[in-house]
């Protein structure tokens, strides 16, 4: 292989992208789009959701204590923020409005409410106070919210009237304190552009090439197979580092997200993740005819990625049995990796299996790439 | 002495023979024109022998190398049929990129580069797109990128088709330029006028040489005054006999 005839490659290709306002627009404007519509849509919690009270609580009247009033107190301590309460007196018209579909959930405090709660404290006796909770659970992170806020809602009341639960959970944050969405979100979606927009191109670049007879025509010079795809290889590792940079600068500017570990060993990765997959663009090329025919393996490389890599999702919320499939896409082991480094801190001592993964990939990858140039008519 | 030599090379695609135990010889030094008509392997014959396609059977030596030989790459020179630029870089770029692959230097690239832009009359073009050339421009391209390095020899792959006529008779000039310093040139073309510019000329059919010989004598030997009636001349005369006629002197 000659350094020589590699640099000219890369820099080939990096003005064949830097002239093509296409590419650049997928580089840089599309995960800043993605960036924000997340970012904005999922800025944490939900919020505003709907949701009836019915408190029919009497209350009682306690003895130098005065009056108590249980219910209310529970009321109060529900955040405003996340459920939008709208009283009512009626159970059967605030369960209409339920079905109705104009709220999400009915809160009801029976007459007893604050009775029941007394008496349920007094050891030794077997009596229970319940709040009746009807609940839309057709939008299941919606009802999770509510059944979240009420439970806590009532703890914090609990804890108020000195009665606590006979078992508390004491939470100590290891990694990732005050994290929010976003935090685990940027990791994710940097490896996930960095894969999308390498492949892509890379796949794009290199049809274009056969078609027009480039491809064939440079292979009648010097220049060899491998040092084409090292050309390649170092040109799309660049720019899948810079896209990386670029993202994560904005993900810190407008998201403030966390980088607790040594942001280095993200670009790293994403490096890695980007050889990775511009040896997979050239390798799919080897399968297309046409131009055209790129779009028909849009799917094939966005689907696995999007619901395999834990991008959007963690990988412990796909089915046990599909699970094992991710080990195969390449972006999980870069965004795991990155979430890591980011959010936990972790050092080279930490994610070095995960890079190690993506170098296996590299270079079996790189290997098949090469041979896929060299298969002749 | 001879640049090319071919010893029944055979290239088939399935059980379609492009190239049917083809026997061709050039010499060093000669301008030689590869005629005959669309789908008669001309195309495949230069693949073939620039490395490009796997031959079937036979054997092939350029420039005295056994092909296929990744030795050789850098003394040859291969403009494609297709017009195969970069059309996302600049005339410039494209040329500097070819000049790289040969080890070429870029003061060497820029002295070079000066004097084909001339020729192929592109000067005014060198930092524009190729995508926002037309046809025959990227053409001229094209052959510029081929001769960068100076190659020992040339295979031109329809190197003529939308160039006009002036220019056309420029880059014929430029061959002989080219010859004059001991270029080898190997030209294929289905315009069998512009052939009469070649030091021989060989008819290929059907993945066959069916007659060979210089311009004038051809058409003597075949009592015609141009090379398309002369090439029919061959080739019914093939159809009739069914066979070859590799010399045409013979007539
Ligand atoms: N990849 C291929 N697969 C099958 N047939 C091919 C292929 N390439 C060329 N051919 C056939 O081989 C014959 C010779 O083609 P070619 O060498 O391009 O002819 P020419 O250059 O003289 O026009 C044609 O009949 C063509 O259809
Ligand atoms: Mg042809």
């Amino acid at each position: 292989m000659d350094l020589g005839r590699i640099l000219a490659v890369s820099k080939r290709v990096f003005i064949d992208l830097k002239n093509d306002k296409r590419s650049l627009a997928l580089i840089i404007i599309a995960p800043l789009f993605s960036m924000a519509v997340f970012g904005l849509a999922f800025s944490g919690e939900v919020e505003n959701i709907g949701v009836i009270i019915v408190n029919h609580d009497t209350g009682m009247d306690i003895p130098i204590v005065g009056d108590v009033d249980f219910a209310d107190q529970v009321i109060d301590n529900i955040d405003h923020d996340t459920l939008d309460i709208q009283e009512s007196d009626d159970l059967v018209t605030a369960i209409e409005s339920l079905e109705a579909g104009d709220a999400w959930a009915v809160i009801y405090f029976s007459e007893n409410y604050t009775a029941n709660t007394m008496a349920s404290i007094i050891p030794f006796t077997n009596a229970s106070s319940e709040i009746e909770l009807y609940i839309d659970m057709s939008n299941v992170n919606l009802a999770e919210a509510i059944i979240i806020e009420v439970n806590s809602a009532l703890m914090a009341t609990m804890e108020e009237n000195g009665g606590s639960l006979p078992v508390t959970v004491e939470r100590t944050e290891v990694y990732g304190q005050n994290a929010e969405f976003m935090d685990f979100f940027v990791p994710g979606i940097v490896s996930f552009a960095v894969y999308l927009f390498t492949t892509l191109l890379t796949l794009m670049a290199f049809i274009g090439e056969r078609v027009s007879g480039t491809l064939s025509r440079v292979l009648a010079t010097p220049l060899r197979e491998s040092e084409i795809v090292s050309g390649y290889a170092l040109t799309f590792s660049i720019v899948g580092t810079l896209q990386s940079i670029f993202m994560i600068v904005v993900g810190i500017l407008a998201f403030d997200v966390m980088i607790e570990g040594n942001i280095l060993l993200v670009f790293m990765v994403v490096a890695l993740l980007a050889i990775v997959c511009q040896a997979l663009g050239i390798l799919l090329s080897s399968f297309a005819q046409r131009e055209a025919q790129a779009a028909q393996f849009l799917p094939l490389i966005v689907m696995p990625a999007f619901l395999l890599s834990g991008v959007f999702w963690p990988l412990e919320a796909i089915p046990a049995w599909l699970r094992p499939a991710s080990f195969l896409v390449p972006p999980s082991y870069s965004i795991t990796a990155a979430r890591s480094v980011m959010i936990r801190g972790w050092g080279l001592d930490m994610i070095w299996m995960d890079m190690v993964a993506l170098v296996i990939f590299a270079m079996v990858l790189l290997t098949l790439a090469v041979i896929s140039l060299k298969k002749k008519g | 002495m001879l640049a090319v030599k071919t010893d029944k090379l055979t290239k088939n695609y399935g059980d379609f023979k492009a190239l049917d135990e083809l026997e061709l010889q050039v010499i060093k030094g000669e301008i030689y024109g590869l005629l005959g008509p669309n789908g008669a392997g001309k195309t495949t014959a230069i693949k073939v022998l620039v490395g490009l396609l796997k031959k079937t059977s036979g054997t092939a030596q350029v420039l005295d190398i056994e092909i296929p030989n990744k030795q050789i790459a850098s003394d040859i020179g291969f403009m494609p049929q297709e017009t195969a630029m970069y059309i996302g870089l600049t005339v410039h770029q494209n040329m500097e990129f070819f000049g790289k692959l040969f080890g070429m230097t870029k003061e060497q690239i820029a002295i070079k580069e000066a004097e084909l832009l001339k020729f192929v009359d592109l000067e005014d073009w060198k930092d524009e797109l190729v995508q926002n050339l037309s046809g025959g421009m990227k053409h001229r391209v094209s052959l510029a990128c081929t001769l960068i390095h100076e190659p020992d020899i040339l295979f031109l792959d329809e190197p003529t088709v939308g160039v006009d006529p002036k220019l056309r008779a420029n880059f014929w000039k430029y061959f002989n330029k080219l010859k004059e310093n001991g270029t080898t040139v190997i030209i294929t073309t289905h315009y069998m006028d512009e052939a009469r510019n070649c030091d021989r000329v060989g008819f290929m059919r059907q993945g066959k040489l069916i007659a060979e010989g210089i311009p004038n004598e051809i058409m003597k030997d075949t009592g015609t005054d141009n090379l398309e009636d002369a090439f029919l001349h061959y080739a019914t005369i093939g159809e009739a006999s069914d066979g070859p006629t590799p010399d045409g002197g013979g007539e």
